[in-house]
C-alpha cells in the first residue's frame, strides 16, 4: 500500500515537471525527431546526467540497488527501431501520454487504446519472441563500467563532459 | 497555434534537473526506478481478463507481468494529475484533438490523426516490449 502511494505522489511530481518543462506535447516530441527543437532532449539527458552521479552516489553509500536490464541486442536494436517509428507516428512516449491527456491534448487516447493492443500483441507474441529475438546477441546483465573494465565514476564523468557539450551546441544553434 | 496568452514554461534544464533529482529520492526511499511500458501489459491483462480470465492466467507474458495495480501502475495515472494541476493551474491546458504541427502538414482531419495515433501507439508499444523498457 505505501508501495503505490510512493507510485501516485512521484507520478503527479513527475507529471507537473513534464508539463511545465513543455516537452510533454506533439510538437516539441515530433521536433525533436525533425531536429528543429531540442527541448525535450536537454530536459530528458539532464535528467539522466543528474540521476546518474545520485544514483551511483548512494549505491556507493550502500543505500540503494541498481536495477539493471538483459542486454540483448536482438531485443534493443529490433525493439528500439519499431518504437522509433511508432513514436514518430503517435507522436508521444507510452508515459508522457497521460500527460498529454492531463493538458488536454485528447488525440493522445487514440494511441493510448493502441498501445494496450500492442501490448496485447506482444503478449501473444512474446513466446515466439522469446526462442528468436529476444536471444539474438543475449550479452545478460552488464554495464558500460563492467565492459570496458573502468571505474564508473570515469564513465559518469564522460557522460557528464559529452552531455554538457552537447548542451552547448544545441544553445550555440539556437535549438 | 500556441495561445498567445499561454505562459513560457520552466527552463528545460532546471526541469530535467529536478526531475533527476525526483528519481534518485524515488530510488532512496521506494526503491523504484521510472518506467511506464510494463503498466499498459498489466493493463492489456485486466481487460482481457475481463473476456477470458482463464485464457490470460495462462499466458507466459501475463504470467511474468501479472495484471495488478503496482508502484509503477500508480506512477503513471500519477503523470495525467500532475500534468493536469500543472496545466489548469497556468493557463496552459487546451483542448485539442488535432496537435498544431500535424495540423499544418496532414489537415486538420480528427479521423486520420485518431487512426494514425491508434496504429503509432500499438507499433510503439511493441517495440518498447521488444527492447524490454
Amino acid at each position: 500500500m505505501i508501495d503505490l502511494t510512493y507510485g501516485l505522489i512521484t507520478g503527479i511530481i513527475f507529471g507537473f515537471l513534464l508539463q511545465k518543462a513543455r516537452v510533454i506535447r506533439y510538437d516539441k516530441q515530433l521536433g525533436a525527431l525533425r531536429l528543429l527543437d531540442m527541448t525535450i532532449v536537454k530536459y530528458m539527458f539532464t535528467t539522466i546526467l543528474v540521476a546518474m552521479v545520485g544514483v551511483y552516489l548512494l549505491k556507493d553509500l550502500g543505500l540503494v540497488k541498481l536495477s539493471i536490464k538483459t542486454t540483448s541486442l536482438g531485443g534493443n536494436i529490433l525493439g528500439g527501431l519499431i518504437f522509433g517509428i511508432g513514436w514518430a507516428l503517435f507522436g508521444y512516449c507510452p508515459g508522457t501520454s497521460l500527460g498529454a491527456l492531463g493538458e488536454g491534448r485528447y488525440d493522445a487516447a487514440w494511441g493510448i487504446l493502441g498501445m494496450l493492443g500492442g501490448a496485447a500483441l506482444f503478449a501473444e507474441l512474446y513466446p515466439l519472441m522469446k526462442k528468436t529475438v529476444l536471444t539474438w546477441g543475449n550479452l545478460g546483465k552488464i554495464t558500460l563500467p563492467q565492459v570496458l573494465g573502468i571505474n564508473h565514476w570515469i564513465v559518469i564523468a564522460a557522460m557528464v563532459v559529452l552531455g554538457l557539450l552537447m548542451f552547448w551546441f544545441f544553445e550555440k544553434k539556437g535549438l | 497555434m500556441n495561445d498567445r496568452h499561454e505562459p513560457k514554461g520552466w527552463n528545460p534544464y532546471i526541469a530535467g534537473a529536478l526531475t533527476g533529482l525526483l528519481l534518485v529520492l524515488s530510488v532512496w526511499a521506494a526503491g523504484k526506478y521510472f518506467g511506464a511500458s510494463t503498466t499498459f501489459v498489466r493493463s492489456a491483462g485486466f481487460v482481457e481478463s475481463a473476456f477470458s480470465a482463464e485464457r490470460v492466467a495462462r499466458m507466459e507474458y501475463f504470467i511474468k507481468e501479472l495484471p495488478k495495480i503496482d508502484w509503477q501502475w500508480m506512477f503513471v495515472v500519477g503523470i495525467f494529475f500532475g500534468s493536469l494541476i500543472a496545466s489548469s493551474t497556468s493557463r496552459s491546458f487546451r483542448w485539442q484533438a488535432v496537435p498544431t504541427m500535424w495540423e499544418q502538414r496532414f489537415g486538420p482531419g480528427r479521423l486520420k490523426r485518431g487512426i494514425v495515433a491508434f496504429f503509432g501507439g500499438a507499433v510503439a508499444m511493441f517495440g518498447a516490449r521488444l527492447a524490454d523498457g
